[in-house]
């Protein structure tokens, strides 16, 4: 009886989509402004069966309203061997809603996929391009997917991105019930709850919502759309089962993943023993062990089931000096151990949000560090990389929320911040111009932390790739690159040194006889964000730092200055900038500052935003009139 | 041992010279490539001179590629061995510890195998050299789609210092084409050859390519026996280079492959015992007859029952030979979608299915179209390309090196080339992957063909006319009208058409052009392709004339100024390949308030290149309160030589420098 009435549910919730109009004449007006397509019609429908096992049915239609839309008209849909696809389904409808063609299963491709940063995974793609040469046109698919461990249930959102509308999007989440589930929404979406039977059913639904056009630095359209975040309590998946009820649990699991996993060979114990056997400190026992990481392994990733969670033991590790970030992290936190030094492991999501304190589940992380607690000097590592100074993790670990695998399960803990005053630019430039309005020029800047970051990646260059690259990148013009060096003082510092020599074509340009010189050669701002009306969503800037420079010209003999700009402070909630300019017998020297803060901002105030930047960009372009002295 | 970099090679094989290395007399190098057998000097190789800073280096790299008898299908099949070695000297180098083996099955039974493989890791550890096996689990198979499987490998413990090789053998059953050779890579390569034997059966065409000359030290007859008892003779040809520098890419190139010094197979003909010989593309003339029977080429051309059933319902009467090529193009624009694939085979075997589909790619496309053509007694030939992706073709015999088709209309005695993929080309103009400088012509029915100069007669011709006034407060208002010829129209009515609508076409056109509002705009003849596309719109510019004491000063040039200079690098080695010429004309007349007067306006000039290549034109003049400025830039070539680079340079440095120069106006006070 009871399994007739989730089949029953399950009919009646096609039936709405069978009986359908896709005439795309019927679309109301407020979808169609800005809208490149518009989701006519979209079902997601899970059935949790059981701690392991669920199941999901997909149904779309969306009309493609002009060419830009062509992008819609794509099925792109992923899985693994424990979430395999069947009954797929797709049809093309003109813009009277009329059957063009059903496509036949040998249309749909089925490809592997693989992250880029792998060499190996088990996720793959089935893939249609749906085709029509007229507009506006309908696509429409369907699709069942099986899952076989259940570690999260799909998401869902009526707002796919920018310039879509949605006329009807729905979800609905079917549990027994005393299955314990937890879901997040957004502020204004609804959630209705019904109970059938021994069942309990989760409705999320979305009607007649217009399209939204993008907007720059926007950090996401969560705050205008509906959506929705469910995760499992209990769960099994691939042999293992835990709780992902909070971080706690969340972090036990993962504890429960890596057990027996720490023990090094015989060997490399008294490999590490040797290692660090002259070292005083912990720090400096730290640094050996982190130095002799990045010297003997590197990164290989491979992502199979439960292997993506459980970290390859360290025992081989050791053996292969080679592994993903849980295996090197695993294999560090090893070594370590065998030095008498306590670590643990961190999930964090690199580049991605915070983790979110009061919602545990699946999906907010996607990678993982060390650490090594201490009261009041917490050391994080970032175990994959070769080059980074001991307890540098990076802009993309910086500043979030993490989750620490303790004995005791998890525990939420905040990786450390790089201020604008950390991610510094400091640089001095010499530029001693010759008649013909030529230079020779030298800097030498020094780049901190995420600049340092930014820039490392010139050490590593080939010298005549590295010389290619930097007279493209140069802000002025050169005529011949003299000499260039990069060099990293202290490799147990974020700190680098850059200097260069040129010889540079023209920097002043004419008009008549006047010779006009703008006064900040190197670090110039070249464009603004263009304004937005009526802004939706908050924006951010994306990153703190803080630059200054001092540039001091030497003017050929015979040269007088007949124009000079006024000193320049803008000062905002965004950052602050300032230029001055000073004029000494032959010599001119300019100093600019600018410090940014990467906070995030409420739409309103974005306009506010352009129009500092449009002072910084109009400050930047300041000239000098110069002229021949008679 | 290396050679002297032979830059006339390209043109001699562009101009359709085929060229035979069989003279070469260099010793064969003697040499022992055993899995496992290193010498200890291996570990001490050290790049130099250009290369010194390379992240690893190729100790050697050798090949050997020869065919046997399929136990199971009786059929020859070839197998091709490679054994690669490398020292790695830092840590970007690791990657090449990360091995892939492309292998292809067809939809029926024939496939390519990795029969063996084996790879290691060697360290030199106090002394001792360490040997570390690949490791089982470190061996991966993605099934990448139906028809192609990756074979991954990851060696273990990979330091700085290690030296790591990879030996393997593939059987394929796909003989038409053998796995060719490239002599060159990203890493410095000390020494790589590849020995190709080919049984007396078969006949292969050696195709070479590239920047440096490859060695040919052995060519010989050798006895080879394929089934038991049967004595017969192979062909075994030695290729080799040694110290061959890592490849350094240019950017204005058509690809980087048309560099590298390689070589590839195509089957010419067999000759088994007892059979007919057969020729399969030993000449043009057995190539277009293959081609005249390919049920994806010929045969799809022949089946005209839908071109009957829609011609005249196309051409409704019409009796002139452009307005009918017009006509038919447009048909088949509107009536076919590009699916972006470019192929010299029709992927069904008969048009009236691809109609039916409504979409398909390149081949599928313009044999339709030519199918039309044909159909209406119109004079035209489908001609195969090379495009730009795929490199030039050598010029001799080759039908592999082709990996496209379009056509061209005899027309009053004019050539006209159609491509229909891009619904936006315009009879006469062909995608810009097509202009790879040739095509090949086939004539189906008396079985010839020949080369045909590519070379667009539609160049890309940009021209700017801004008519502003200035007043007091330094706002520019006025006009602008901007028309877009051949290439940029075409760019640009691409770019209209991908974007949602005109006002975020509008939005991105201001994007980076700060101060800029438009008031009105407006987009002429963006469906007439044959007319001229203009723009023209009601702008008002703030933040761009500047004020410094009295003086007010400006950039004439705005927003269409060239900031940087095209060729920045200090040398080159390849040709400059822009693919089409190209024109960009600029004139602003300004009028300015009566308290201003011009101080001084700059000097006008002229820039030539030799042979009329190219030219740079500027002029001001100035009468009363207003004035004008002209600038004018010519490139008359698609194809530059490298000797011509520093004369470009120099060119556009002037550019650079002339059209940054301010006009300048003194306040009355």
């Amino acid at each position: 009886m009871k399994k007739i009435i989730s089949t029953l549910l399950g009919i009646a919730c096609f039936n709405a989509v069978l009986a359908q109009d896709y005439d795309a004449a019927k679309i109301p007006e407020e979808l169609k402004k800005d809208a490149i397509a518009v989701i006519r019609n979209e079902e997601q429908f899970f059935d949790i069966k059981s701690l392991s096992s669920g199941q999901y049915d997909y149904k779309v239609a969306i009309t493609i309203l002009t060419k830009a839309g062509d992008q819609w008209a794509e099925m792109d849909e992923v899985y693994d061997k424990f979430s395999e696809i069947s009954n797929v389904r797709a049809t093309l409808y003109d813009g009277n809603g009329k059957k063009v063609k059903d496509y036949k299963s040998s249309d749909i491709k089925d490809q592997s996929l693989l992250s880029d940063f792998s060499i190996f995974e088990d996720n793959r793609i089935k893939k249609l391009k749906f085709v029509s040469l007229t507009y506006p046109y309908t696509i429409e698919y369907s699709y069942t997917q099986n899952f076989k461990g259940l570690l999260y249930f799909p998401s869902w959102r009526d707002l796919k991105g920018f310039n879509v509308s949605v006329e009807r999007s729905a979800y609905t989440l079917q549990k027994n019930k005393g299955y314990a589930l937890r879901y997040l929404t957004g502020s204004n979406t609804k959630t209705d709850s019904a109970t059938v039977g021994d069942k309990v059913l989760y409705k999320w639904k979305s009607v007649n919502v217009p399209a939204i056009t993008s907007e720059p630095l926007s950090t996401g359209i969560d705050n205008i759309c509906q959506w929705v975040k469910a995760s499992p309590d209990q769960f099994e998946y691939d042999g293992s089962s835990g709780n992902f009820n909070n971080w706690k649990s969340f972090g036990a699991w993962i504890y429960g993943l890596n057990t027996g996993g720490n023990k090094l060979p015989e060997a490399t114990r008294g490999m590490v023993q040797n290692l660090i056997k002259d070292a005083k400190t912990q720090q400096e026992k730290v640094r050996i062990l982190y130095n002799h990481l990045q010297q003997n392994t590197r990164y290989v990733s491979v992502q199979l089931g439960i292997g993506g969670f459980r970290p390859i033991v360290a025992e081989k590790v050791a053996q292969v000096n080679y592994g993903d970030c849980k295996a090197l992290s695993n294999y560090m936190k090893a070594m370590l151990n065998e030095a008498g030094i306590a670590s643990n492991l961190i999930m964090i999501g690199n580049d991605m949000p915070s983790l979110n304190k009061n919602y545990s589940s699946m999906g907010q992380a996607n990678h993982m560090i060390l650490c090594i607690p201490s009261a009041k000097d917490t050391t994080f590592l970032e175990c994959t990389s070769q080059y980074n100074p001991m307890g540098f993790i990076g802009y993309s670990n910086a500043d979030r929320n993490v989750l620490m695998i303790t004995d005791d399960g998890g525990k939420i803990v905040h990786t450390p911040i790089y201020t604008e005053k950390d991610n510094y630019q400091i640089r001095k430039t010499k530029i001693n111009l010759q008649e013909d309005g030529s230079a020779m020029l030298e800097l030498k800047s020094t780049y901190g932390n995420a600049q340092f970051e930014d820039n490392f990646s010139y050490t590593l260059m080939e010298p005549v790739e590295l010389r290619k690259r930097l007279i493209e990148n140069s802000p002025v013009p050169v005529a011949e690159l003299v000499s260039f060096r990069y060099l990293q003082p202290d490799k147990n510092l974020p700190v680098l040194n850059e200097e260069m020599s040129m010889k540079t074509n023209s920097l002043i340009t004419r008009g008549g006889d006047k010779m006009f010189l703008v006064l900040n050669q190197i670090n110039r701002k070249e464009s603004i964000p263009l304004k937005v009306e009526n802004r939706k969503t908050p924006f951010a800037v994306p990153f703190s730092y803080n630059d200054e420079d001092e540039i001091t010209y030497t003017l050929p003999a015979g040269y007088k200055v007949e124009f000079m700009p006024k000193d320049i402070v803008i000062t905002s909630e965004f950052g602050t900038y300032t230029a001055k300019f000073l004029t000494k017998d032959n010599t001119i020297v300019y100093t600019r500052t600018q410090t940014m803060s990467d906070k995030k901002y409420p739409a309103e105030k974005y306009n506010e935003y352009v129009d500092f930047n449009k002072k910084i960009y109009q400050a930047d372009k300041q000239k000098a009139v110069l002229a021949k002295a008679l | 041992m290396q050679k002297t970099a032979l830059k006339v090679l390209i043109l001699l094989l562009c101009a359709g010279i085929s060229y035979s290395s069989f003279a070469q007399t260099a010793a064969p190098v003697k040499r022992e490539f055993k899995f496992g057998k290193l010498l200890p000097s291996e570990f001490d190789t050290k790049s130099t001179g250009i290369d010194s800073a390379a992240s690893a280096i190729k100790l050697f790299d050798v090949g050997d590629c020869y065919f046997e008898l399929s136990s199971s299908s009786g059929q020859f099949v070839y197998v091709f061995e490679r054994h690669v070695r490398y020292k790695i000297l830092n840590k970007n180098g690791y990657d090449l510890a990360n091995f892939n083996i492309n292998l292809y099955k067809s939809s029926s039974s024939a496939k390519e195998d990795l029969s063996y493989m084996d790879a290691a890791t060697y360290n030199m550890v106090d002394g001792k050299m360490v040997t570390s096996k690949l490791n089982k689990d470190a061996k991966f198979t993605e099934a990448f789609d139906k028809n192609h499987v990756i074979k991954k490998f990851t060696l273990p413990n990979v330091k700085e210092g290690s030296v790591i090789e990879f030996k393997y053998r593939i059987k394929s059953d796909f003989i038409f084409t053998l796995r060719g050779w490239k002599f060159q890579s990203d890493v410095p390569t000390l020494y790589t050859e590849y020995n190709v034997r080919i049984p007396e059966y078969f006949s292969y065409k050696h195709n070479f390519s590239g920047y440096y000359m490859v060695d040919h030290p052995v060519h010989q007859t050798i006895n080879a026996s394929y089934a038991a008892g049967v004595s017969s003779n192979s062909t075994l040809d030695k290729y080799s280079l040694s110290n061959v520098p890592a490849l350094k890419d240019e950017p204005y190139v058509t690809t980087m492959d048309d560099y590298i010094p390689k070589v590839e197979f195509e089957l010419n003909a067999t000759n088994f015992p007892g059979q007919m010989y057969k020729d399969y593309t030993g000449s043009w003339s057995k190539i277009i007859t293959e081609l005249g029977t390919d049920e994806n080429f010929g045969g799809y051309i022949d089946k005209n029952s839908y071109a009957k059933s829609v011609l005249p319902g196309i051409l409704k009467g019409e009796k002139d030979t452009v307005a009918m090529v017009k006509l038919i193009t447009n048909y088949v624009k509107s009536n076919l979608k590009w699916n972006k694939d470019y192929s010299k085979y029709s992927t069904v075997t008969n048009p009236k299915l691809i109609f039916e589909k409504k979409t398909g790619n390149s081949a599928d496309i313009n044999l339709a179209l030519f199918n039309l053509l044909k159909e209406a007694k119109i004079e035209a030939y489908p001609v195969l390309v090379s495009t730009r992706e795929n490199g030039a073709h050598p010029g001799y015999p080759i039908i592999t090196a082709f990996d496209n088709v379009i056509a061209v209309a005899q027309i009053n005695n004019k050539l006209c080339f159609l491509d229909a993929t891009d619904t936006d080309l315009p009879v006469g103009m062909i995608d810009y992957e097509n202009l790879n400088h040739k095509g090949f012509y086939i004539d189906l029915e008396k079985k010839g063909g020949n080369w045909l100069s590519t070379e667009p007669e539609a160049s890309s011709e940009k021209t700017f006319a801004y008519s502003f006034t200035l007043d007091k407060e330094n706002k520019l208002s006025g006009k602008i009208n901007q028309y877009s010829k051949g290439y940029s129209a075409l760019s640009l009515r691409n770019r209209y058409r991908k974007t949602n609508n005109q006002e975020e076409f509008v939005k991105n056109f201001k994007k980076d052009k700060t101060g800029l509002e438009i008031t009105k705009y407006e987009i002429l003849n963006l469906d007439n392709l044959d007319e001229l596309l203009t723009e023209s719109m009601d702008v008002v510019i703030e933040d761009n004339v500047e004020e410094a004491g009295n003086l007010v000063y400006f950039s004439p040039l705005l927003f269409e100024r060239t900031k940087e200079n095209l060729f920045k690098h200090e040398e080159r080695k390849f040709p400059v390949d822009f693919a089409y010429p190209f024109k960009e004309n600029y004139r602003i007349t300004l009028n300015f308030p009566e308290e201003y007067e011009v101080e001084k306006l700059p000097k006008g000039g002229i820039y030539k290149l030799a042979d009329n290549k190219g030219t740079f034109t500027i002029t001001y003049i100035a009468e009363g309160k207003s004035l004008m400025v002209k600038s004018v830039i010519n490139m008359n070539k698609s194809l530059y030589s490298s000797e011509d680079y520093f004369d470009l340079k120099e060119l556009f440095k002037a550019i650079v420098e002339k059209q940054a120069e301010q006009i300048v106006f003194k306040k009355k006070v």
